[in-house]
């Protein structure tokens, strides 16, 4: 991974880990327009064995307090997205106050032709 | 855009708004839609820097001739996408302290919405996602010149 940058809307404490460059150029894009943001700040359960132990749970790459959106990043090929989806539906059925937003790969080739960025490899 | 236009001379009737472009995917957009408003109206542009141009964040690259306050001031954008461009104008020009600030776009693609609290008022259509050029949209600086729009595949 490159190395992060000095972020300016960014409203987290920690600096941020991103998993992929993907998920780093959003970040960019997001701070350039001077949209505050977080990043996987929140974890939510989506489901516990017998135990009450936790299962499956997901974490949205970004969160926009302003807008109170979260945002889940993914650069996978639209075969390997289904898992993802899967998760996507529990969570909307499981809290469906919490407004999430997906981006698919091709939405990353959007932006990517729009402002020049790299695709991650 | 005709109707685009009615419209705006119906909620504008009796001021003189200012239709403020956002350089330079709207211009053949603004130029229509100022030619089908039947009033009195000004025009002025803005032109913001692109991503990746610079570090230090979205900035203007030429800020407008006109004063706002008190103006009645209506955005116009070819195409409004994730709405973070019209988020910073927005934020930009409300401090300026116009009468009224409203949005009007040519397209919109509301389901790739990341800011949801603009003052979008007129749009003349929803499309689909998919890139275009022709009509003001570019790739590569070019095709703008297209009078109509042409899907890239």
């Amino acid at each position: 991974m490159p190395e992060t940058p000095d972020f300016q809307a960014y409203c987290g404490s920690e600096p941020p880990r991103f998993a992929n460059p993907a998920e780093l150029e959003y970040a960019k894009i997001l701070d350039w327009y001077g949209i505050p943001w977080l990043y996987e700040p929140t974890t939510f359960v989506l489901e516990r064995d017998e135990d009450g132990r936790v299962t499956e749970a997901f974490s949205p790459d970004f969160y926009l307090p302003d807008q109170d959106l979260y945002l889940e990043v993914t650069v996978m090929k639209q075969s390997l997205v289904t898992r993802k989806n899967r998760k996507l539906r529990k969570l909307r059925q499981q809290y469906p106050d919490v407004k999430i937003k997906l981006f698919y790969e091709r939405d990353f080739e959007r932006l990517a032709a729009r402002f020049g960025l790299r695709k991650a490899s | 855009m005709r109707e685009l236009g009615a419209e705006l001379a119906r909620d504008y009737e009796g001021r003189e708004p200012l239709l403020v472009g956002s350089l330079k995917a709207c211009i053949p957009f603004i130029c229509d839609l100022s030619r089908a408003i039947p009033m009195h109206h000004n025009l002025d542009f803005i032109e913001l820097s692109d991503y990746g141009e610079n570090n230090d964040g979205i900035r203007f690259l030429k800020d407008l001739n006109a004063e706002i306050d008190g103006r009645d001031v209506v955005l116009c954008d070819a195409v409004i996408d994730t709405g973070l461009t019209m988020h910073y104008l927005v934020r930009s020009l409300a401090i300026r302290n116009p009468a009224s600030l409203h949005i009007a776009a040519l397209f919109e693609r509301p389901y790739r919405r990341l800011v949801d609290d603009l003052p979008v008022r007129y749009v003349g259509f929803t499309i689909p996602d998919e890139f275009f050029v022709g009509y003001g949209f570019e790739l590569q600086e070019r095709y703008r010149n297209l009078p109509d729009l042409r899907l890239v595949r």
